[in-house]
């Protein structure tokens, strides 16, 4: 349309204006992350560093133990998936495809429970964790971080399993399978891409989880990627272009991970209204 | 009906039913010790004093709660909760909208645009928030340097040392990353429209702007209804960045009922406190997901 035409001559530089304005802490961070010590702390401030530092990429690994902390975040982020998935994937095909007592207020209870937010209970869970003897441990983050994603992925596959017509998996149990059998046979693999964004997003979740990490995990070589960067700010030897660094290499894996699920997200999120 | 008319025993023990008990009862059980305990716990607690170890030490029925609700503090507290929600969300859902409309237009770059636009969301709450500490940093900091030499404030404020600058600073930074879930939703709800409505609004001699209010923020309105309460309860439930920018400080002047219920359990070890602010945050919590709930399932049906 015509209108569109003249529109542009304005959108362009608008959004190029927004994108310099919200994206203004990562240019801080590329800027950062590769620089020298003086160059990081110099006053006034310089945007360009004077020369380019590639070697914080190596201190943060040798002298930072950066590869400790993504051990642990993957760690704890990969069994926060399987413990997820392998939890959500049977109720949400309850959910979509039997019919029982109580499924109704389940599928309530479960929009609720989405919205639920952990530091409301922290202070019991702390007791739980502790009676359990799992402080301290990876356990208790990967249940907590499977258990706090597992309303709305339970939902979000929910939703995927309702799309699949009955009439396929009918035709399967004439032919004489099993329920079970259905759900793994016929039901997952059309799943497919519900799968693989219920599991991203759990995995997404745990490695950005910060409260549960903070209160349970004390001992070092434990913490995650958050929880230990989050340590190396207010010491007094905070290095802030190692920390950058170490936040770049940090974002990537989410950030990949986020753009592959994005839509069905929004499309889990705000319901019926947006197609995936 | 035959449902209504088969014995309650039937219905709730025949082979269909049993196996959808069987599939559910795994996240059940986690979801029971790890969720529905706790809060009834809280409840609990939330009527005994406790020690410091946080264990029941005496029932004092509702005398926490009496103790709260005349602590300066705590109504301080929820005060800024209120302020953060309530800005907090109407400025996401401003920009949010804003970006979506740019975005609504076809150019080249556009995708490129899009896919920028979701930073902030996509990256870790944690991690941004720790940038932004940086970014913010009075000395060191691009932020303040990049006002100054480009004039655009020539005096800018400490941001994290005082106490109204720092609670705006934490506030940005939970707004920066909300924007970007409304643009989404909204670019996809406006992708939805018809491009019919508009060419024949067109016609009839609409403007843009009456387009804009009577097909556009019509269309959406649903959408609006469902991201508005969503973003509010995250925003509200936001603990993470006041958290890390600020742990609450200066003197307790940036913490919301959120971060101020944690400080109470593990900085001043007063467990029975925060068992109140648990409460009275449940209670809220669960008033605005009801209503999300019901939006949610009649949008769903409807």
């Amino acid at each position: 349309m015509k209108w569109q035409n003249r529109a542009r001559w304005l959108v362009i530089p608008l959004t190029i204006i927004i994108l310099l304005f919200l994206l203004f802490p990562f240019f801080v961070m590329i800027s950062t992350m590769l620089k020298s010590g003086p160059d990081t702390y110099a006053t006034p401030p310089i945007w360009i560093p004077t020369h380019v530092e590639w070697s914080n990429f190596v201190t943060v690994w040798t002298q930072y133990d950066l590869a400790s902390y993504f051990l642990a975040s993957i760690i704890i982020a990969f069994g926060a998936t399987v413990l997820n998935t392998l939890l959500c994937v049977p109720a949400a095909y309850a959910i979509a495809r039997l019919r029982f007592v109580g499924r109704r207020v389940a599928m309530y209870l479960l929009l609720m429970i989405e919205m639920f937010s952990p530091v409301i209970v922290i202070i019991s869970l702390f007791k739980v964790v502790a009676r359990l003897g799992l402080l301290d441990s990876y356990v208790a983050l990967i249940v907590l971080d499977a258990l706090f994603t597992v309303a709305f992925n339970t939902w979000m596959m929910n939703g995927y399993f309702k799309t699949i017509p009955k009439d396929i998996e009918e035709a399967a149990l004439i032919d004489g399978c099993t329920r079970v059998q259905t759900m793994t046979r016929i039901m997952l693999p059309i799943a497919v891409p519900g799968l693989v964004t219920v599991m991203i997003y759990a995995f997404i979740f745990a490695w950005n989880e910060f409260l549960f990490a903070l209160t349970f995990i004390s001992s070092k070589n434990k913490m995650p990627l958050t929880i230990a960067l989050y340590n190396f700010v207010g010491r007094w030897t905070t290095q802030w272009q190692y920390l950058t660094m170490a936040a770049f290499l940090a974002l990537i894996p989410v950030l990949v991970l986020f753009y592959i699920i994005e839509k069905r997200l929004v499309a889990g999120l705000a319901g019926g209204a947006v197609k995936g | 009906m035959a449902d209504a008319t088969l014995s309650l025993r039937k219905r709730l023990w025949n082979p269909e039913a049993r196996l959808a008990y069987i599939l559910l009862a795994p996240t059940v059980i986690f979801l029971v010790a790890f969720m529905f305990y706790p809060i009834i716990y809280v409840f609990v607690m939330s009527l005994f004093r406790t020690n410091k170890l946080s264990d029941l030490t005496r029932f004092v029925g509702f005398a926490n709660f009496v103790d709260r609700f005349q602590d300066h503090e705590f109504w301080m507290a929820a005060l800024r909760s209120l302020i953060w929600t309530g800005s907090g969300v109407a400025v996401k859902f401003l920009m949010g909208m804003i970006i979506a409309v740019l975005l609504n237009v076809k150019y080249t770059g556009r995708k490129a645009a899009r896919m920028a636009f979701i930073i902030p969301w996509a990256s870790s709450v944690p991690i941004s928030a720790l940038l932004w500490q940086w970014v913010y940093h009075p000395e060191f900091g691009l932020l303040n340097h990049t006002l100054k030499i480009t004039g655009l404030w020539t005096n800018p404020p400490g941001w994290l040392g005082a106490p109204l600058s720092a609670f705006i600073a934490c506030m940005w930074v939970d707004i920066w990353v909300g924007i970007p879930f409304f643009a989404l939703v909204f670019l996809a709800g406006m992708q939805a429209i018809p491009q019919e409505l508009y060419e024949s609004a067109y016609m009839d001699g609409a403007g843009g702007i009456r387009s804009f209010f009577s097909i556009t923020l019509a269309g959406l309105r649903e959408l609006i209804l469902i991201s508005t309460l969503l973003s509010a309860i995250w925003t509200f439930n936001d603990f993470n960045v006041i958290f890390i920018l600020t742990r609450g400080g200066p003197a307790n002047t940036t913490n919301i009922l959120i971060t101020s219920l944690y400080m109470n359990a593990f900085t001043d070890l007063r467990f029975d406190w925060a068992a109140v602010q648990s409460v009275v945050t449940f209670l809220i919590l669960t008033i605005v997901s009801i209503i999300y709930a019901r939006f949610y399932f009649k949008q769903e049906n409807g």
